[in-house]
């Protein structure tokens, strides 16, 4: 059982709250990402997971024992780091070979596994060279070896992929579930890509300020976002979020078909029945809109065309309806330049409604409402 | 054609230079080796007529230089090791550890320096005295090394914060202890730094006059520096021809060292291992 569970973690540098009553239970063989932007907390939650930081308080357990104040060489983790850290005076041979000579297991054992690891990672032509020798993909294949050599409980990976050119990020992905998927032990990923994260993950623990927003499958994350944070944070480009009135079923007295309605300046949204949950009550609230949520065409709605950008397969348009900015996904050969007039309509059932005041979010099919 | 000119002036200048600071030592060797006949005669000869090695023979023999060599190599030695060793854990605490004082700590150690050493020797002979060390090869020791470590402390110390943080941590998780990831990464990392600090205190200890004069006076356990002077240098005669075998000899060591060690200082160590 190599179930990680962290119960209320707290770490705090001086007066700096860097992770906050963070309870997070990932399973046995579950790629679990972290993601957020800098200084959220993921790369601290790592480190205390890896034992290379101390919690403040809280438990962290790694199946049944409660790892706290156990030493990083006890853990029976595994750690990538960002830079690598291949050991500079040491062959590749050497670096993989590292784990299991201080771990006592000798020769010809250690060879053998160094080789077998070596194959699966296509090293076995640089065994005899030094890191400083080797390309950014071939040094991350040697970090990942040493990693895997040892055969941990659980193998943490620290922004394994941000020195990476593109082309190559895209590659190791690849390479990575695939390394996921054949040994099947749990990895904790942290990231600050979402694409990353949306890609690898069985389940996503978004984090922002040290506090945990969501922890979710990637769908669940992109489609029902927790609040806010999730909403703005996932998607590229970003949800378009708008601030807004809600008014109630009949509150303004002239509505009387149970639907919810939402004044955003000029933008009047009716929502479809059902979208929002019970606990929805009118007041204040952000309206969520993906850009792929915007359909050009026909519609009660009209907004002039700002920049408009062309990928080729597709064009992210900036829209003003009156005032309120929407950012909209369009086939790549939509005929439509800056400066015009266009119409649209919404796809409602896809709207997200967030509380103004909690961020979270109002939908209906929200977990944990 | 301006260009050769200049590249010709500048090799003048250069050899002309070179020519200059290596004089003394040619001369040296020379008169090391010229016959006691030859010694003064005028005009003096630029090459010796004869060559002889009986100074050296006679240094050897009849004087306690190997002696005095024995003690210093000694004395250099003990104070190399034991300031590297300080040095090097001194300078990873510096560096890793936080605790309270630590910079004002390491910026008092080069204070030390502020301080010239010659008012240092009575009251350090003093010292040394009432620890019932005077006269012996480890008072040199503890002075030496007093002087040295705040160099060391502080030559380390910036070449262990070179050494990114991360790879101590991987070793760490990779099932070493703290002492484990010291020597298995962070020494061979700082081995440049180590070894200009072990050159630098070998040097310092082996060239040092002023202390080896005052803190020990018999033969048993005089340095080469301050046993040459005493034993060559009388207020009636200075036998040149013996000091400048004695110069040669003492030399030695210091140019067997460096062609050494030149290579493992200025190895490329470290680089490109770590990205970012």
């Amino acid at each position: 059982m190599a179930e990680v569970v962290f119960e209320k973690v707290r770490k705090t540098f001086g007066s700096t709250i860097a992770v906050n009553e963070l309870d997070l239970t990932i399973e046995e063989g579950e790629f679990v990402s972290l993601l957020g932007p800098s200084g959220c907390g993921k790369t601290t939650t790592l480190r205390m997971l890896a034992g290379l930081e101390e919690p403040s308080g809280g438990t962290i357990r790694i199946g049944d024992r409660v790892v706290n104040s156990v030493p990083p060489a006890q853990r029976d983790i595994a750690m990538v780091f960002q830079s690598y850290a291949l050991y500079p005076h040491m062959t590749v041979g050497k670096n993989i070979a590292y784990p299991l000579k201080k771990r006592g297991i000798r020769e010809p054992e250690r060879s053998g596994r160094v080789m077998a690891t070596a194959r699966l990672l296509e090293l076995e032509t640089l065994l005899d060279r030094k890191p400083a020798q080797l390309s950014g993909g071939q040094q991350q294949r040697v970090a990942l070896g040493r990693a895997m050599v040892r055969e941990p409980q659980v193998f943490l990976l620290d922004e394994p992929l941000s020195n990476l050119d593109a082309r190559l990020r895209a590659h190791m992905r690849a390479e990575l579930i695939e390394v996921h998927r054949r040994i099947g032990r749990t990895m904790i990923y942290v990231t600050h890509d979402q694409l990353e994260a949306m890609t690898m993950s069985t389940r996503i623990a978004v984090m922002n300020a040290g506090v945990l927003q969501q922890f979710a499958t990637p769908a669940d994350i992109f489609h029902r976002p927790a609040n806010v944070f999730v909403a703005g944070f996932i998607g590229s480009p970003a949800m378009s979020l708008v601030d807004g009135e809600l008014t109630g079923p009949g509150s303004d007295g002239s509505d009387g078909d149970g639907r919810f309605r939402v004044h955003c300046g000029a933008l009047d949204v009716a929502l479809p029945a059902g979208l929002l949950n019970r606990s929805a009550a009118p007041g204040p609230i952000s309206l969520g809109i993906r850009p792929e949520d915007i359909l050009l065409g026909s519609g009660d709605h009209t907004a002039a065309v700002g920049l408009v950008e062309r990928t080729g397969h597709e064009s992210i348009v900036r829209l003003d309806a009156q005032g309120t900015p929407l950012i909209m996904r369009a086939p790549g050969d939509t005929p439509i330049e800056a400066g015009e007039t266009v119409r649209f309509s919404l796809r409602g059932e896809r709207l997200h409604v967030f509380d103004s005041a909690t961020g979270r979010r109002l939908n209906a099919d929200t977990e944990n409402s | 054609m301006n260009a050769s000119r200049a590249r010709m002036i500048w090799s003048v200048v250069t050899w002309t230079i070179v020519l200059a600071v290596v004089f003394p030592l040619i001369w040296m060797i020379v008169t090391s080796v010229k016959p006691q006949s030859e010694l003064f005669s005028i005009p003096p000869t630029l090459m010796p007529e004869t060559i002889t090695f009986e100074h050296y023979w006679r240094l050897l023999t009849d004087t306690p230089f190997l002696q005095y060599f024995r003690n210093s190599m000694i004395l250099a030695v003990t104070t190399t090791v034991v300031v590297v060793v300080l040095g090097t854990l001194g300078a990873y605490s510096l560096v890793r550890f936080k605790y309270r004082g630590r910079e004002t700590l390491a910026t008092l150690v080069l204070f030390t320096y502020l301080m010239p050493s010659v008012v240092l020797v009575v009251p350090l002979y003093l010292m040394m005295a009432k620890l019932g060390l005077a006269n012996t090869l480890a008072s040199l020791v503890i002075a030496y090394t007093t002087f040295a470590l705040p160099y060391a402390l502080w030559l380390l110390r910036s070449f262990m914060s070179s050494i990114p943080v991360d790879l101590e941590s991987a070793a760490l998780v990779d099932g070493a202890d703290r002492m484990g990831a010291f020597v298995d990464v962070i020494l061979p990392q700082a081995l440049p730094g180590i070894v200009s600090t072990a050159l630098f205190t070998f040097i310092l200890c082996w060239n040092e006059y002023l202390f080896a004069l005052v803190l020990v006076n018999s033969d048993s356990v005089r340095p080469l520096t301050a046993g040459t002077m005493n034993m060559l240098i009388t207020s009636f005669n200075i036998d040149w021809s013996l000091l400048m075998a004695a110069s040669v000899m003492m030399s030695l060591p210091l140019i067997v060292i460096f062609t050494f060690l030149q290579g493992t200082l200025t190895k490329g160590f470290g680089a490109g291992a770590v990205k970012g």
